[in-house]
């Protein structure tokens, strides 16, 4: 699509005011841009370098997921669900694994709960510590890049030894996992712990008490409590606005009951508040681990075995707290060994939606930073 | 032409003809390659999982610095290596081949990934996608993997740089500079292609199988020992836990204002009438067209309720009607409820919800752009992810395209 840069493209709700003493123009953002985190395509209605308007254009990797996903057996599917939100691969396994199960009546022996809990758990501060960094390079602090990443290597490591792959992980299989833990796992997470635990001490005093730091994200990208409920967001960004809903505590899944923790709340909305509780999480979910590796339980890791996995006719739904938020897989089953029709709903597609209220009257260098705080991973919103 | 092209070809063809001057071209040539396999400045290219590998080359650990590759450059005009570290589909195709006009030669890519060496995974049954980045740029290296490891992308640069140094007069490997796409019509038959390669392939096996056997008479093929399977224990399913109201209150309440509105009957759990839900049916509410927003405008205003969270919008095609699926989840309780509608014909239409939820827009331009359901009243519907010329709508089940599916062929 051409761009005119005086010319309303599609999508655009109002152009420029009569009445507005400057002109106002249009803009095109990525979608190959560093700042949009992949391939996310934003087009801008600017005045000066004040964003008027935000309209976003999805589908640059949009790749068919959910056709693909009606012609392939269930267990073929898991792979693919890796592929969506590829920073928790591990609970997308989970939420499809879950919905398999829920259809065939499965149950999981303790020992494979545990293993899901603490590996999900492990990966959702793999996650934000990624999200952590590329935040602080988005802001032209790359130091935190660095730091970030060298945190993130070592629960690499972990998840590599587990399940040999680095990224897409492929692990959960429905009724527990592919194999169970190797016994250099529990000594081994002990060690990034403390080592976590040192560098989020660390970490607040790199990014978090850093004044230019907080004037660029206080006040900034504000997301009112209705705005975020209407839009639909879920995770860090829905809690940053001030509503108390995670998957983990008021759904509860697999055996996140018996573990104590808090859901961190922000109180505005902006920025700074969406930082602050994926920071918390972070340290929230240090605690489940550790709780978890006190009661680690011994014992089979899996369940029963199915040669063919043939899921009775019907709807089945499942839900999973990633990083990101809710992920939701609404399966419909006709009887055969391949899902009828597939759907993942997936966290980052309504975050992202939201976008054109909390840009709307800041700068576009706010606008990098608003994007960066809402943690998008684009293969998730196109699918 | 640039400095690099006098460098290369004009000082070579004056000072050739020159007693010695062959050594002094050569030396030339050596000290140009050197410097600029050593200097790689990499554009900022990630489309999907394997950036994030990219990105870990890139930082503490591995540090490809160390290697020369050190400035990734925002813009193409100041790069000069494309790592294409992710899926390419077609509508980001027009960009990549944009992207690569852009740069000034010479220029080199590496293709990270089995994604963009051919599809990868998605090789099959996706419609979107281009199977490798190679039909619409030329691409130097390719390192397999999905994903590669970073140390695989560290081989790749330097099996590029060992490429790049010994480029030259007489191995004139990148002095051409590419003007058009090898490659413009990037769907091109992906049936046939695969048909052609497949049968290459099996050719090519066959003839080699046989040499392997006359060359190895008392060769005995190794036999998999089938490994016992691990006995694994039956479970039993813990109950679910639920959260918010009961389903049976649900229904109670849905049901004194819309006595018409049923329980989806599930061959699973057998319930059709209030009595018969439990904590684990999920509680589907059949609506008829007329009800549809009455239904949803009562479920979101309702006191007791207060279903604020619209999760999704979606469609089922069920081959002769097309079933609108809305999802609604209540954030202070908890409880989840999900709404059918049937709706029919070739434009089916129904109304739509983004004045409840903002969060419906963009679901309903999904719809739109994956079944061709269209929404009344919507703001502004326009496809979501495809062009706007993609022809037809992907998830509806008659939906065939054989230039754009390859088949599974097993
Ligand atoms: S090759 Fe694999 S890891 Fe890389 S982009 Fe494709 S699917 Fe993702």
């Amino acid at each position: 699509m051409e761009i005119n840069h005086l010319q309303a493209p599609p999508g655009f709700t109002d152009t420029a005011a009569a009445e507005a003493t400057t002109e106002e123009y249009y803009l095109n953002m990525g979608p190959q841009h560093p700042g949009t985190h992949g391939v996310l395509r934003l087009v801008l209605r600017l005045d000066g370098e004040n964003v008027q308007e935000v309209v976003p254009h999805l589908g640059y990797v949009h790749r068919a997921i959910e056709k693909m996903a009606e012609n392939q057996t269930y267990l073929q599917n898991i792979h693919l669900t890796d592929r969506l939100d590829y920073l928790s691969s591990f609970m997308n396994n989970l939420g499809l694994c879950m919905a398999i199960e829920k259809g065939l009546g499965i149950g999981v022996p303790e020992r494979g709960e545990y293993i899901r809990v603490m590996l999900c758990e492990l990966q959702r501060i793999q996650s934000h510590l990624l999200w952590w960094g590329v935040l602080g390079m988005d802001m032209g602090a790359v130091t935190a890049f660095l730091y970030g990443f060298k945190e993130r290597e070592m629960i690499t490591d972990i998840f590599e030894e587990v399940c040999g792959n680095r990224l897409t992980m492929n692990f959960f299989r429905p009724g527990g996992s592919s194999a169970d833990v190797p016994d250099t796992f529990l000594p081994r997470v002990a060690t990034v712990i403390e080592r976590l635990k040192r560098a989020l001490d660390e970490y607040q005093t790199l990014l978090t008490d850093n004044i230019i730091f907080q004037e660029r994200t206080r006040g900034i990208g504000v997301l009112s409590r209705e705005k975020a409920l209407s839009y639909g967001c879920t995770g860090p960004v829905l809690r940053g606005s001030g509503v108390q809903y995670d998957g983990r505590k008021n759904n509860p899944y697999s055996i996140y009951e018996r573990f104590d923790f808090e859901v961190p709340v922000g109180q505005g909305g902006d920025s700074f508040d969406r930082y602050l509780v994926r920071m918390e999480e972070m340290a929230q979910s240090i605690k489940i681990v550790q709780q978890a590796m006190e009661t680690f339980p011994t014992g089979p890791y899996r369940s029963k075995e199915f040669s063919k996995y043939r899921i009775p006719t019907g709807s089945y739904f499942s839900q999973v707290e990633t990083a990101r938020g809710l992920l939701g897989i609404y399966m419909v089953a006709d009887g055969t060994a391949k899902p009828y029709r597939l759907k993942y709903r997936s966290p980052s597609f309504s975050n992202l939606s939201a976008i054109n209220e909390m840009a709307v009257g800041y700068k576009i260098a706010d606008l990098i930073t608003i994007i960066s705080t809402l943690d998008l991973v684009i293969p998730d919103i196109d699918r | 032409m640039g400095v690099a092209g006098i460098v290369t070809e004009t000082i070579p063809k004056i000072l050739d003809p020159l007693p010695g001057g062959r050594h002094l071209v050569n030396g030339i040539e050596f000290i140009v390659g050197w410097a600029r396999a050593n200097s790689l400045w990499p554009l900022v290219y990630g489309t999907a999982c394997c950036a994030m590998e990219m990105m870990a080359t890139g930082a503490s650990r591995h540090d490809w610095a160390r290697f020369g590759v050190e400035v990734a450059r925002a813009t193409p005009r100041q790069a000069d290596l494309i790592v294409l570290a992710g899926t390419i589909v077609e509508k980001m195709g027009n960009n990549l081949v944009t992207l690569y006009q852009q740069m000034p030669g010479p220029k080199y890519v590496i293709a990270m990934g089995s994604c963009s060496i051919s599809g990868g995974p998605f090789y099959y049954d996706s419609y979107s996608i281009v199977r490798g980045g190679d039909r619409l740029i030329p691409v130097d290296v390719y390192v397999p993997g999905c994903p590669p490891r970073p140390e695989a992308l560290l081989y790749g640069i330097m099996h590029l740089q060992k490429l790049i140094r010994k480029e030259g007069r007489h191995n004139p490997w990148k002095v051409k500079e590419f003007e058009t796409p090898p490659c413009i019509d990037i769907h091109s038959n992906s049936k046939k292609e695969w048909v052609e390669i497949e049968t290459q392939k099996q050719a090519g096996m066959t003839t080699a199988r046989e040499r392997f056997k006359a060359e190895n008479p008392d060769y005995v093929p190794y036999k998999a020992v089938r490994r016992p399977k691990d006995k694994f224990p039956e479970v039993p399913r813990r109950p679910v836990v639920q959260s918010g109201l009961a389903n049976q209150d649900i229904y109670a309440i849905v049901h004194e204002v819309f006595p018409e509105v049923k329980q989806v009957k599930q061959e699973n759990t057998d319930a059709e009438n209030d009595k018969k839900l439990t904590s684990e049916t999920l509680l589907e509410f059949a609506v008829t067209k007329d009800h549809y927003l009455s239904l949803l405008t009562l479920l979101k205003t309702h006191a007791t309720l207060q279903m604020d969270l619209l999760l999704q919008v979606t469609a089922i095609d069920q081959h002769d009607f097309f079933h609108i699926l809305v999802h609604l989840l209540s954030t202070r309780h908890g409880h989840k409820i999900f709404v059918r509608c049937p709706v029919a014909g070739e434009q089916p239409e129904i109304e739509t919800l983004s004045h409840l939820y903002r969060g419906a827009e963009w679901h309903e331009r999904e719809v739109y752009d994956l079944f061709g359901i269209i929404f009344r009243g919507h703001p502004d519907l326009r496809r979501l992810f495809l062009k706007e010329d993609f022809p037809g709508h992907p998830l509806r089940k008659n939906f065939k395209d054989p230039s754009r599916i390859v088949k599974r062929p097993y």
